[in-house]
């Protein structure tokens, strides 16, 4: 694979010394391997298989190369974000990162962990199939935040599989921007007792992007909590499809799932499609989803129109205000800043032709 | 003789395919409050709309004078940027946009190189203070969760920002209980002055009370049916819309039955 494998650049950031001298690692997973066999050993590929996407989840597990790996020790609670990226250099071929996070137990921590292209022009076609598993032990706290802008030209295969153990938390926002094709699976299992996860997910397409996603909230335990939150906005001939499942066993009595996905259509062309699905095996729970689909709302634009701003600056506030409730939550206020931005930029610009032959 | 802030000569208005301003002609010159009263589907909301521009209304006969210019060409937010301004009978919402995010886009937009955003703050917040507006509302969400009284208020706090030059005023007095009514009767009376002219659009005299206008027109069934001075709205009160309603055609459909 080497002669065809773009270079990928994994990056991070640790705040503070301190940080290091508690144990915590934040570090490339080539280097781990070498440091920290045995624990790479112990977690690599041990969240269970992946329910979604079993081809790409079996091609990246033959040929996963490169990512990255965090640690937080038991009891260690880290106040500052940590920040890591993995980048596409340059060149046309596949790449297949690969993300393991393990938070101890009783140990809390953010990591803002972004995904681009460097040149973000390049029309080198890619294919990255890549993974993220998440270890949560008894009490772990974490918020992920997974913005991607991947080059036009990037075709993204992504699988991100949870484990929670008892009474952890696990806080998600998966900004997706980038990429021509996005096929996307994000399984959250709420194995321990007591376990809670809030999922939030951004889209924005322009030109002819798809995103395909797919969602699992899997209640495994007794008194477990899930709240799901994906906002899609769309146009041009941009189309986004959402399937997410709800599964709640017998075994997970006095649990409580909500689902919602919201899609907002800024041209005729662009499209949107939502799957919910519920699978309740208890009978003492609490389930609600959700689905919305609809142009901007034309009382909305008459309204800020009425106060003297021009239909495009109207579309803006709106898409803006529909994507403040997820961003809002997002805990680093620059981060936070570029990606509305971002948003703003693709909102505004004409886009290029997203074919790459 | 000047030329007049607003005239509308002989307008005729169908929404939907339905004609619901059947040759309307009104004149409001600078400095001027005209209020505009008529019973429920007297088509008040159809006039206001249509002055702002709005692009379900369709204007089939007549025109629209702002300031000797014809609106008809001019799309929704450049009569806003021309002077105009709509106080909503019913503010629509839009969640995750702060009034503050929102007033300073709409200033921007209304004054542009004349706008300054270091002046902003201050601005806005003497704006709350002056309408007892409380300081915690620059980050709500625009009018979402608002109560009625708040979202009047709300409307009149723009048009205090936006300083217009003609401000329709739909049915600001309607839904408000007395302490509200008399705020938001206070703002527009504080507002008024030798270059503003307003059209009150009202079902009630109760507001006429507070703002005394310097003309009455009454309207039913789509069209300015007397005009007076304001004893003309107490006579109203007193007798009602019924007198003038007997003088609508009668519905053909039901005649025939």
């Amino acid at each position: 694979m080497d002669s065809v494998s773009p270079p990928l650049l994994v990056k991070w950031e640790i705040p503070s010394p301190e940080i290091i001298q508690a144990g915590v690692i934040l570090t490339d997973l080539d280097s781990a391997l070498r440091q920290f066999p045995q624990m790479i050993e112990e977690y690599l590929f041990q969240t269970g298989t992946p329910e979604g996407f079993p081809k790409f989840v079996a091609l990246h597990q033959a040929l996963w190369k490169q990512g990255l790996f965090c640690y937080v020790p038991d009891g260690v609670r880290v106040e500052l974000p940590l920040r890591a990226s993995t980048q596409i250099v340059s060149g046309a071929g596949a790449v297949f990162p690969h993300t393991l996070i393990v938070v101890g137990q009783g140990a809390e921590v953010t990591l803002i962990d972004e995904r681009y292209s460097q040149g973000n022009g390049s029309s080198d076609a890619v294919v990255s199939d890549e993974m993220v598993e998440i270890f949560l032990k008894p009490g772990a706290n974490l918020r992920y935040v997974h913005p991607q802008q991947w080059a036009p030209s990037v075709t993204e295969l992504f699988t991100q599989r949870v484990l929670l153990d008892r009474d952890a938390q696990f806080f998600n926002v998966m900004v997706t921007l980038g990429g021509r094709l996005t096929k996307g699976n994000v399984e959250t299992v709420l194995s321990g007792t007591g376990c809670r996860s809030e999922l939030l997910g951004i889209l924005f397409g322009s030109g002819s992007q798809h995103f395909d996603f797919h969602t699992l909230q899997d209640h495994q335990a007794k008194a477990t909590f899930s709240d799901l939150l994906y906002k899609s906005a769309l146009k041009d001939t941009a189309k986004a499809i959402y399937t997410g499942l709800i599964r709640i066993r017998k075994e997970a009595q006095k649990s409580d799932a909500y689902q919602a996905n919201r899609n907002l259509l800024l041209s005729q062309g662009a499209q949107a499609d939502s799957i919910p699905i519920l699978e309740i095996e208890a009978d003492d729970v609490r389930c609600t989803h959700g689905v919305a689909v609809g142009p901007i709302d034309p009382e909305q634009e008459f309204y800020l129109m009425s106060r003297g701003l021009p239909s495009t600056e109207a579309q803006r506030l709106i898409v803006e205000g529909f994507f403040e409730q997820v961003f809002k939550r997002i805990p680093l206020d620059s981060l936070r800043e570029q990606l509305m931005a971002e948003v703003t930029n693709r909102l505004s610009s004409v886009h290029p032709s997203t074919s790459s032959g | 003789m000047s030329v007049p802030l607003l005239e509308i000569k002989d307008l005729h208005v169908q929404v939907e395919g339905k004609e619901i301003l059947k040759g309307i002609s009104l004149r409001v010159e600078k400095g001027q409050v005209h209020a505009l009263m008529g019973p429920n589907g007297s088509g008040k909301s159809t006039l206001s709309n249509t002055l702002m521009g709005h692009p379900k209304y369709q204007v089939t006969q007549g025109q629209i004078l702002y300031r000797g210019e014809n609106l008809a060409g001019l799309k929704t937010d450049a009569r806003a940027r021309a002077g105009i301004f709509l106080a909503f009978q019913y503010p629509t919402s839009i969640p995750g946009v702060s009034v503050a995010n929102f007033l300073r886009t709409a200033m921007k937009a209304r004054f542009g190189e004349a706008f300054q955003p270091k002046e902003f703050r201050k601005t806005f917040k003497a704006a709350m203070a002056e309408l007892g507006i409380d300081e915690g509302f620059a980050t709500r969400y625009v009018n979402d969760g608002f109560s009625g009284g708040e979202k009047k208020r709300h409307e009149i706090l723009q048009m205090k920002l936006l300083k217009p030059e003609l401000a329709i005023l739909d049915e600001t007095d309607s839904g408000l209980d007395i302490d509200a009514l008399r705020t938001v009767a206070e703002g527009i009376n504080h507002l008024r002055g030798p270059e503003l002219g307003i059209l009150l659009i009202t079902h009630y005299q109760r507001i006429l009370n507070y703002v005394q206008p310097e003309a009455v027109h009454v309207l039913i069934n789509g069209q300015i049916i007397r005009s007076g001075g304001k004893d003309l709205a107490h006579e109203l009160e007193a007798k009602g819309y019924a007198p003038y309603e007997v003088l609508k055609e009668p519905p053909k459909e039901i005649v025939s039955k």
